[in-house]
């Protein structure tokens, strides 16, 4: 295996084993541990988690803009190593790309829309002539539903709306023809109203440029909605508690902290809340980084916890008995796991 | 000296008003009578004062003001609410030259526009304005009065000094000179000498600073501990030393030593500017678009930094004036007349401190530098705006 063949189905993105760790003032912060992930093209993967869990560390880790401290990540199944010549490596900056949270934060205020988008165009070449260029920006702007993109072509970021200039941030990560879009929270701070046709054009762009899309979200309802196709990883302190095909996640959570994190979305109806089945925690705080329980971390919130199990080794992630799903809890995968619940 | 090119001529009087003509004609063609003759007003002007120097920028300038006002009626097909398949997005040479004049021309329209917003800002404007016009045009209206005049003794003053009159508005010195035409006159070379002094403190700190927050490491270690050493040293009394031992023949070296010892706090400021605007996410989004160093620094960096430098260099200017009037009210560089430092430097000679009737050697200048540096203070303030998108986006 000197110098594999990436083979047909090699995902895009496939990150073995990976940790993360800071140190900070004599503690390690270990804000990965044993991330396991493969993505696909033209899939789209869901990290869902609190905040501080790691899942836009991840995000990063995946995009390739930060260097992991352990273990391994391949990018179309080799290591980023072996990307050698300029151009090969050029290809694969631009094959990853990342929208952020914070569409005030994310574009310069100092350019114009036509500029931002112009740059990239510009310094690799996707265009020749001044002609195509606009004409490309036009149909970039097009393509996120900023019609008349002359309305916004010369505007300056600060003029537009925030719904806007998420598209105006994933216009110019489209700009470089991606494989990969990394969402980091990419609707949390865009008006409610706003969100869900952000999300039907992510969905558009997807099916239409043939996309793959890590979306990162804290909220487990715009997860369903939007990877009802893909799939869902929630993250717990750094790991993977759970993972698999949004549906199962969803409609049949194996992770207590999946059923939490569902039972408390709120609905829409009130009547719905109301009688919908409250999963007490044993505890509201989030133990810090630098200090994450033994065993399972989730332990000492976790109202289903067996003393003497939970606290005693590190739960392997595994489809339990009874699930399509990967999850990481060792009571689920006791012979009487599935009883203990009552599910 | 520094070459003050910008004395006024009459040759450059003429050289701006055919240059004027090029505004005016375009302006005309696009029936746009008041910005063309505001432009012909601003070249004639600009020539006036600085010659063909003065005279070309104006043009450009004029030029592009005029067609992005004939452009306001004129719908550009790039920013026309048509859809994309209506556009031609077909141009030639001359349309790209108009929109990229008229482009320029809506920025420096903005950046008036934003000028004229800020009340004090305007007033510092104002006041920096007629200090660079008086130290321009003073000259032709007020000649210089260099000679000693005996014979201006009035018969009931004990002496030369004498408080302002009518015939004399800021009065005369002890040689019975009128010290109005030294206060005009006095002014080129001091404002010339702080104001490359504050160019140069600002490049230097801009490119150390920028290099040491981009590069970091060594580099960063080394740039830090040197300017660190270079603060730890007081800098006026340094100058000083410096100013009594080495003879300065030109303004321009006066500059430049000042520059080699100032830059180290701008500097420090301008690091950590980079440092902080480097971890922003459009600059995360540059690296992953792959848009490079380069780009990353001049494109989505500097602009950002653009108002806080500019300001900076402003109070550079100011440090450097104070700090080159101190040196010539100690008498450490040669004395050239006329200087409002060497002003102050004979009036306090003369006994400005103590006695009464000399005071309005001393007074003027004073008043002259006070104002000067107050209108700076004022300006910045507009200047802040000017090159703030955020601020400007008025138009």
């Amino acid at each position: 295996m000197i110098n594999p063949a990436p083979a047909a189905a090699a995902p895009l993105v496939a990150l073995r084993h990976v940790y993360q760790t800071y140190k900070k003032d004599n503690h390690l912060l270990r804000v990965l541990q044993d991330i396991n992930l493969e993505i696909h093209p033209n899939e789209i993967l869901c990290l869902v988690g609190e905040s501080g869990c790691g899942k836009t560390t991840t995000g990063k880790i995946i995009a390739g803009l930060l260097t992991h401290t352990e273990g391994e990540v391949l990018f179309k199944g080799r290591p980023p190593a072996s990307y050698t010549g300029a151009r090969e490596r050029a290809d694969l900056r631009r094959t990853l790309q990342i929208v952020h949270q914070d569409p005030f934060a994310s574009l310069n205020p100092a350019h114009t829309i036509g500029q931002i988008l112009s740059y990239p165009l510009q310094r690799h070449g996707m265009v020749s002539g001044r002609a195509a260029l606009r004409r490309r920006i036009w149909e970039l702007l097009t393509l996120v539903d900023l019609t008349p993109p002359g309305d916004v072509v010369n505007k300056y970021p600060h003029q537009l709306s925030g719904g806007q200039r998420q598209r105006v941030s994933i216009a110019r990560a489209l700009t470089v023809q991606p494989g990969l879009i990394v969402a980091d929270e990419a609707v949390s701070m865009v008006d409610v109203s706003i969100r869900i046709g952000i999300l039907k054009m992510l969905h558009r762009l997807r099916e239409e440029l043939r996309l793959a899309i890590v979306f990162i979200t804290h909220d487990l309802a715009l997860a369903k909605y939007f990877a009802w196709e893909g799939r869902i990883a929630v993250m717990y302190l750094g790991r993977i508690v759970e993972i698999g095909p949004t549906p199962q996640v969803i409609g049949q959570p194996a992770h207590p902290y999946t059923r939490a994190l569902l039972a408390a979305v709120p609905e829409a109806d009130p009547d719905l809340t109301r009688h919908k089945q409250q999963i007490p925690l044993r505890s509201e705080d989030i133990p810090a980084l630098a200090a994450i329980p033994p065993g399972c971390a989730f332990h000492p919130r976790c109202p289903f916890h067996v003393p003497g199990l939970c606290d005693a080794s590190l739960p392997p992630l595994a489809v339990p008995a009874g699930f399509q799903q990967q999850a990481a809890c060792l009571p689920l995968h006791q012979p009487e796991g599935l009883r203990r619940y009552g599910t | 000296m520094i070459g003050f090119a910008t004395i006024a001529t009459v040759p450059g009087l003429l050289i701006g008003m055919v240059c004027g003509l090029i505004p005016l004609g375009i302006a005309l063609y696009y029936r746009q009578l008041r910005p063309g003759l505001l432009g012909w007003l601003a070249c004639a002007f600009s020539g006036f004062a600085c010659g063909f120097l003065g005279g070309v920028p104006m043009i450009v300038l004029t030029t592009a003001v005029v067609i992005s006002y004939a452009y306001v009626n004129k719908q550009d097909p790039f920013t026309s609410r048509a859809a994309l398949a209506e556009v031609n997005f077909e141009e030639t040479r001359l349309e790209l030259l108009l929109r990229l004049l008229a482009g320029l021309g809506n920025s420096v329209r903005a950046g008036l526009v934003a000028l004229l917003r800020n009340k004090a800002g305007f007033i510092g404007f104002l006041g920096v304005l007629f200090f660079f016009l008086m130290s321009v045009f003073g000259p032709l209206l007020i000649p210089y009065d260099g000679r000693p005049h005996p014979d201006r003794r009035l018969p009931e003053s004990r002496t030369l000094f004498q408080a302002p009159s009518a015939q004399f508005p800021l009065g005369l010195d002890w040689q019975g000179r009128d010290i109005l035409s030294h206060v005009v006159h006095g002014g080129q070379g001091l404002i010339l000498t702080a104001g490359l002094a504050g160019v140069l403190t600002t490049i230097i700190a801009v490119v150390l600073g920028a290099l040491a927050a981009l590069l970091g490491g060594v580099v960063d270690q080394v740039f830090s501990a040197f300017s660190n050493f270079i603060l730890t040293i007081p800098q006026f009394p340094l100058l000083l030393v410096l100013a009594s031992v080495l003879t300065f023949e030109s303004n321009v070296a006066l500059a430049l030593l000042f520059a080699l010892l100032s830059w180290p706090t701008l500097m420090r400021a301008v690091r950590a500017q980079v440092l902080s605007l480097r971890e922003r996410d459009y600059v995360e989004a540059a690296i992953a678009l792959d848009l490079g160093l380069w780009h990353i620094t001049l494109r989505e960096v500097l602009p950002n930094m653009i108002s806080y430098i500019v300001v900076n260099m402003i109070f550079s200017i100011r440090v450097a004036m104070y700090s080159i009037v101190g040196l010539v009210f100690l008498g450490m560089v040669p004395l050239r007349e006329p200087d409002w430092g060497v002003m102050i430097f004979v009036g306090r000679q003369q006994g400005a401190l103590s006695n009464s009737i000399s005071v309005w050697m001393v007074l003027a200048p004073v008043l002259a530098i006070a104002l000067f540096q107050l209108s700076l203070v004022m300006f910045t303030r507009s200047l802040e705006e000017v090159f703030n998108p955020r601020l400007r986006s008025g138009l």
